[in-house]
């Protein structure tokens, strides 16, 4: 039986909205700035939508997770970002979240 | 200004001013970044059409600056929205009886003018019940933005469940003890008077009640159809006396203090005795409001034409006796405020024993164990 290729679009963003934080903050490990990181997730199967990714390194920020710097690159100022303190304990702890989450889903499916 | 400043600006105007820089210049890296990167893969620079396709990728500015927004993305959202459709259905139900009134009115007075009483009434219902959508979006776009969530929001009991049911006009109809009436039996489950135990979900309909009735007094909302009526096909209008114009303020404030009293009871449930004891206050301020409306004598004027009769009474025309008669009057202009001068003594009768059975009632709240 075919399912609707609608609902299952909507399903599969739900079902990713909350891995992108994840995702992200596991990028963030190594200094970045916007654009590359949105390449690395890529690279890595992740596509993320700038509106989506910009926003999100601010609300990081601004939560305490992330710090960054304005730095002059290719002859351009770009705002680099990295994990902060707080980030390195929130990723560890929700990386033990995520497995454990995994592993159950594992069992079920 | 070239297109990507056109973006920008487009952009920039819908941030807040401390964070417009820093975000505009993130996003003009970013625009140039997928600029270069687009020109390596094809080897040249980019034609206009070809820029303008990547700003479309990256999004409309005002999607794009409202993901940049700190507070709620939606006027009311999914936590308050079952709150916010049951406030807009029992205040809607609660227009739709004040037109019936108004309507019935209308009807009793001039049949022949039915068609227009039931425009009237439905312009008045739409209307007031747009600005009743407005104000309970306004209202849940307040508690959304200040992330207010009262106690009965967190800590509902299951017991308190059943008045809920009173957004349901079917369970509404029973509710209200029409079981003669054909409106659909509720299921076991649903809203039965004798049960109705939890006092917020009460305070809460009290309170959109009496909101409605003070943006009414203070002429925020309109009913057409209350101060207007058919007559032997002729328009008759409705005009208040004096006595209302002398009563504005305390009838006002009244309304607000009882509004104050449903508020409280929305949030703290659990102050019941306080809130008796500022229910008699109130309940002996509604009986001296109710004395000097009564004595005052006369209520309001009822005009068509050059002629006007008086919807006026006083103590003698509080007799069962009169009462029998409600029916028989004549249908023409003195006829009809005869009959509606016998309506008002009996309400003011009515409203004053209930007050004084509220003002008992409070009482017995006050003292029990």
């Amino acid at each position: 039986m075919s399912f609707d290729p609608d609902l299952f679009e909507s399903m599969r963003l739900e079902l990713r909205r909350g891995s992108l934080v994840l995702a992200v903050l596991a990028c963030l490990r190594t200094e970045r700035y916007g654009y590359t990181l949105r390449q690395a997730l890529a690279a890595d199967g992740l596509e993320m939508e700038e509106s989506t990714l910009y926003p999100l390194l601010r609300r990081l920020e601004s939560q305490g997770l992330l710090d960054s710097e304005w730095r002059e690159e290719e002859k351009r100022k770009k705002r680099f970002y990295r994990l902060s303190p707080a980030g390195v304990s929130m990723l560890a702890a929700l990386t033990d979240e995520w497995r454990g989450i995994n592993a159950s889903l594992d069992k079920i499916l | 200004m070239d297109m990507i400043d056109r973006y920008l600006a487009a952009v920039a105007a819908q941030l807040p001013q401390d964070e417009r820089a820093d975000i505009t210049a993130e996003l003009r890296d970013l625009i140039l970044s997928r600029f270069e990167a687009k020109e390596e893969e094809l080897g040249r620079a980019l034609t206009e059409d070809e820029q303008e396709a990547i700003l479309r990728e990256i999004g409309h500015p005002l999607v794009v600056a409202a993901r940049y927004r700190k507070g709620p993305d939606s006027l009311v959202g999914p936590e308050l929205f079952p709150y916010w459709l049951f406030g807009v259905k029992a205040g809607l139900l609660v227009l739709l009886v004040v037109q019936a009134i108004g309507l019935f009115l209308n009807l009793v007075a001039g049949p022949s003018d039915a068609g227009q009483s039931i425009a009237h009434a439905f312009h008045g219902f739409f209307w007031s019940g747009l600005t009743l959508i407005g104000a309970a979006t306004l209202a849940a776009a307040i508690f959304e933005h200040y992330g207010v969530r009262p106690k009965w929001m967190t800590q509902w009991r299951v017991r308190d469940l059943g008045a809920f049911g009173l957004s349901d006009p079917s369970t509404w109809g029973a509710a209200m003890g029409a079981s003669a009436s054909t409106a659909p039996k509720p299921p076991a489950a649903a809203w039965k008077p004798a049960r109705k135990s939890w006092p917020g979900a009460d305070h809460a309909f009290s309170f959109i009640a009496i909101g409605i009735f003070a943006l009414w007094w203070v002429g925020v909302l309109h009913f057409p159809g209350l101060v207007r009526i058919g007559l032997r096909g002729e328009d008759a209008v409705i005009t208040a006396a004096p006595i209302w114009a002398t009563l504005f303020f305390p009838i006002l404030i009244y309304a607000l203090i009882q509004m104050s009293i449903h508020l409280d009871g929305v949030f703290r449930p659990q102050g019941a005795r306080l809130r008796a004891l500022a229910e008699i206050g109130v309940a002996i301020g509604g009986l001296w409001l109710t004395y000097v409306i009564f004595q005052a004598g006369h209520w309001f004027t009822l005009t068509v034409g050059d002629d006007s009769a008086r919807i006026a009474g006083d103590w003698v025309m509080l007799s069962f006796d009169t009462l029998r008669t409600l029916g028989d009057g004549t249908r023409d202009l003195v006829g009809v405020a005869s009959t509606l001068s016998v309506v008002m003594v009996w309400v003011l009768a009515i409203s004053a024993i209930s007050l004084v059975f509220k003002i008992f009632g409070a009482a017995w709240r006050l003292v029990r164990p």
